[in-house]
């Protein structure tokens, strides 16, 4: 350029430099984005450092736990004293140890239920709203189906009746009672979506449906999914814990429900055995609430709006 | 009297994400009680933003940087909320850019009207003042009962319109109110917003993009760049003598249709980064007479020939002179445009035609829809006959409703005519009955049909790059794989202009501009080398300073690539730009066709000549001032 350093430069090389910069630098932010906009807000990064205590402590539930949870050789019914932190159970267990190794089930049992639900719900919803007619008709009715049927009693009596014992059986107990109000966000979203012109634009490029719903509709809906699997992993660990508590869970494994059901069995109330209540109680609201701080900043996610305060 | 004075008004929005950007800049101009003022600029210029500062709607990240809004006596400004809710909708209305998604959907018309009486304690029978409003803008007494689905675009946009005037403000600020709307549409409406004018006083802020409105309604108009007003000055100043560089570009986009000759100019280029600091005149880049102050000196808007204006050339009276006429305004002002490129009508006598690569013959189309109890059926499209030819442009004319879109429905197998054939002869095979295509067939066929979309912000996914908008295709229809996904995709974009492709296929949608996105658009369409592209409105939702490029492109790539082109619009102007042939569509029924110039020039139709009558025309007050009067005739009631 012959003019000495102009604010201006030429045509041309003024907005695609600029343009090609943007680029750069989406392409180097693009991973970590999401995590930027939810770590930005102050309850969200609350939520998330909770979670991660969490998560870390059932990583490492083995290194931390002083004890063999299921190891019964105390005194039993001991309040918390230095060697027994929270005490020991009616059979001698420590607390403490158990509640740590409980904190495992309950994130294996969040995670695999939320996202074997937002799974279900994914497949059934989109293949409802985007084909429409009587396949529509069909999932629907299982959809609705799914919604009017209270999810407790029919938890409650799957889990009683099944011939099986264990963890799986929960979580697929879960799962299959849990999916229904996901399935129906996902498909009133995908009858938005799939009248746009982008979609209209994949069938004249040729592309078939599954690769349509696959790669045009999915991207868009990610924060939807997201806050979806959020609400799934958080009704899993609480049903976990309800039929825990009412004594359907699995007994060979320890989670803060069987606690909560031994510690009403073993009459926690009345030996004073305050601590051996309250733990996995407290544990599971924090961990409830971790997810529900996470959800404050996973609205900012889908809605660009509230990132600026 | 002055009503409204805005004084060294600047916003800034600041994002947390972006730099901060200031959309406008150190505004001022008054609003006399009773005038009618237009505000100019492209997209992206600041006058939206401009227009909600002065009702103080901002919303965070936007907030006002500096200077102060006065109205009626009162710092808008710095007024509190409860002294605003007093001012605002009783003094200052708005009808909004979307007013048509602005009616609640769940209440019906009298409730909306209702709501605004409640809320400003108004008594009396809703019911009367309501009809009496609806009276004002020409709708009938039932559209009470209706919910705002029942409506069409142009009838909500009237009851926004009827709303804004509920409570007989003193200044209405209207914001894009007919963009999105066909030419006959927003040709009553205006008629009618001028009419209403003249009955009650009040004044206005007509924002737009759309030149020719502005000028024809207008007493002054503002011309906005880059968020400062480059140009204030009368309507006929500014008609007659535009002074500023940007404002003769922007005229250079009308031009009477009927003319023997047509062109028009667009302003290549886009308008400026705000969120870098900028020297000098901010349109140096895209101005045919910058010159080296014009880089260094940031020009001050100053008077000038009974106007004020911001061009360090104008003010130095050294801009070339243009002798404007009413009639060929147009071409002397193209001429006066070194930089831009011209578009003229294709004219000529058609060279010998091909044989036709897709027949429609005798088509119909017949909708039945299930109300309550009893069906309805309605005729979209009866009795249509057309023939599309290689290297040929066959423009479809019609305003909304008129069953445009149905046709390229029926083109493309989308859907399937009630009767009649649609016949695709330029396959190497037989020819293909579209009407009866479904499967894989019909995937087959759209390798030789492709289509460009009217909205291109819509048209391409938000989450995806270009790169693969334009793969699809290529690995569908031309079975490309690997390497040569990218290098035909690069070919592709450098033939819509796009070059160098290298910076373009990364790109995410939201990175590009309307004008951009429109011609990758097109790179798609073009991808698996079709015979046929059908065109439906591809330049409505873009500015008016760039349609012209986009048409340039289309009509390029039809005669050298040897495609069909099915262009469907409402707006003749570009038809006469671009098409061979012109199809006239009212109602589903054809009632005009033949050679553009025909047709256009000497429309026989009643219903042609409402559609040409309907075309912005900043020049044609000019030129036909006696028959303002027969075009409100000609409306359409409702």
């Amino acid at each position: 350029m012959s003019t000495p350093a102009p604010a201006v430069p030429a045509p041309g090389a003024d907005t695609e430099g600029l343009q090609v910069a943007a680029t750069e630098q989406a392409r180097h932010s693009r991973l970590p984005g999401w995590f930027v906009i939810l770590w930005r807000n102050g309850k969200c990064r609350i939520g998330l450092l909770m979670l991660g205590a969490f998560v870390l402590v059932a990583l490492l539930a083995p290194l931390i736990a002083p004890y063999d949870p299921r190891g019964d050789d105390f005194p039993t019914s001991l309040a918390p004293t230095g060697g027994h932190w929270l005490g020991t159970t009616a059979q001698g267990e420590d607390v403490f140890s158990q509640l740590i190794v409980g904190a495992r089930t309950s994130l294996i049992v969040g995670l695999a239920a939320g996202l074997l639900s937002t799974l279900i719900g994914l497949v059934i919803g989109l293949t409802a709203g985007y084909l429409q007619g009587w396949v529509d008709e069909v999932l629907s009715f299982l959809i609705n189906l799914g919604l009017v049927v209270p999810a407790l009693p029919l938890m409650v009596t799957l889990a009683a009746y099944a011939p099986v014992r264990g963890l799986w059986l929960i979580i697929a107990v879960i799962s299959v009672t849990g999916w229904a109000y996901g399935a129906r966000i996902k498909r009133s979203q995908i009858i938005t979506l799939r009248t746009r012109d982008y979609i209209t634009a994949a069938r004249f490029a040729g592309d078939g449906t599954a690769r349509i719903i696959a790669r045009e509709i999915v991207p868009n809906m990610t924060s939807l999914i997201v806050v979806g699997f959020m609400g799934a992993a958080l009704g899993a660990i609480g049903g976990e814990a309800g039929l825990a508590f009412l004594g359907l869970g699995d007994p060979q494994t320890v989670s803060w429900g069987t606690m909560l059901n031994q510690a009403s069995l073993g009459g926690a109330l009345l030996t004073g055995q305050w601590a051996w209540l309250i733990a996995p109680g407290l544990a599971l609201s924090l961990l409830i609430t971790s997810f529900t701080l996470i959800n404050f900043g996973i609205d900012a996610l889908s809605n660009p709006h509230l990132r600026e305060d | 009297m002055t009503l409204l004075q805005v004084e060294n008004l600047s916003v800034t929005y600041t994002p947390r994400d972006l730099p901060a950007n200031r959309a406008v800049h150190d505004v001022t101009f008054d609003i006399d009680e009773g005038e009618f003022v237009g505000l100019l600029g492209e997209s992206g210029c600041g006058k939206s933003t401009l227009g909600n500062a002065v009702l103080r709607l901002l919303s965070p990240p936007a907030r006002i940087s500096g200077g102060r809004v006065v109205f009626d006596g009162v710092d808008v400004t710095t007024a509190s909320e409860d002294e605003l809710r007093a001012l605002r909708w009783t003094d200052l209305s708005t009808v909004f850019q979307s007013s048509m998604n602005s009616l609640n959907p769940v209440i019906r018309v009298q409730a909306q009207f209702a709501d605004t009486f409640a809320a400003h304690r108004i008594p009396g029978d809703v019911t009367a003042r309501a009809t009496e409003l609806l009276e004002l803008v020409s709708l009938d007494r039932h559209v009470l009962r209706a919910y705002p689905h029942e409506l069409s675009g142009g009838m909500k946009q009237r009851v926004a319109l009827a709303l804004a005037l509920a409570l007989r403000p003193k200044l209405v600020v209207l914001d894009e109110p007919t963009t999105g709307l066909d030419v006959v549409v927003q040709r009553s409406i205006l008629t009618r917003l001028a009419e209403l004018r003249r009955e009650l006083g009040f004044a206005v802020l007509f924002i737009s993009h759309d030149l020719g409105t502005v000028l024809e309604m207008a007493d002054r108009v503002m011309v906005m760049y880059g968020g400062e007003i480059v140009e204030n000055r009368t309507a006929a100043g500014m008609l007659h003598e535009p002074r500023h560089p940007y404002t003769r570009g922007l005229l250079g986009s009308y031009a009477d249709p009927r003319l023997p000759d047509v062109q028009v100019t667009y302003i290549p280029g886009r308008p400026p980064d705000l969120s870098r600091p900028h020297r000098g005149c901010l349109f140096t880049p895209r101005c045919p007479h910058a010159e080296d102050a014009c880089r260094e000196v940031h020009p001050e808007l100053l008077p000038e020939r009974g106007g004020l204006v911001r061009c360090l050339v104008a003010q130095e009276d050294r801009l070339p002179v243009v002798r404007l006429g009413a009639a060929d305004a147009a071409a002397t002002i193209g001429s006066h445009f070194p930089a831009t490129g011209a578009l003229t009508d294709p004219g000529g006598t058609p060279d010998v035609v091909a044989e036709a690569v897709l027949s429609v013959d005798q088509v119909s189309k017949r909708y039945t829809t299930r109300r309550g109890l009893r069906t309805s059926t309605t005729d979209a499209v009866r009795d249509v006959s057309f023939t599309l030819h290689p290297g040929r442009v066959t423009a479809l004319v019609g305003q909304s409703g008129s069953g445009k879109s149905t046709i390229a429905r029926l083109v493309t197998g989308v859907e399937r005519p009630s009767s009649g054939e649609v016949r695709f002869e330029g396959g190497s095979g037989p020819t293909v009955r579209v009407d009866r295509l479904r499967g894989r067939a019909l995937v087959d066929y759209r390798r030789h049909v492709q289509m460009v979309f009217q909205d291109p912000f819509s048209a391409l996914n938000p989450t995806r790059t270009v790169a693969y908008a334009l793969s699809r295709p290529l690995v569908n229809f031309a079975g490309l794989r690997g390497t040569a996904i990218r290098e035909r995709s690069a070919q592709l974009l450098e033939s819509v202009g796009l070059a160098p492709a290298g910076q373009f296929l990364d790109k995410l949608p939201h990175q590009l501009s309307g004008g951009q996105r429109q011609r990758v658009v097109t790179a798609r369409a073009l991808a698996p080398d079709p015979q046929v592209l059908i065109a439906d409105e591809p330049i409505s939702m873009l500015d008016v300073s760039i349609r012209a490029e986009i048409l340039e492109l289309l009509g390029e790539l039809v005669r050298n690539r040897r495609l069909a082109m099915l262009y469907i619009t409402h707006d003749l102007l570009s038809a006469r730009l671009l098409a061979d042939e012109v199809l006239v569509l009212n109602q589903g029924v054809l009632v005009e066709r033949g050679p553009t110039r025909d047709v256009i020039g000497a429309a026989r139709d009643d219903y042609t000549r409402l559609l040409l009558d309907s075309i912005p025309n900043p020049f044609a007050p000019a030129k036909r001032s006696g028959d303002a009067s027969v075009v409100r005739s000609a409306q359409p009631g409702g």
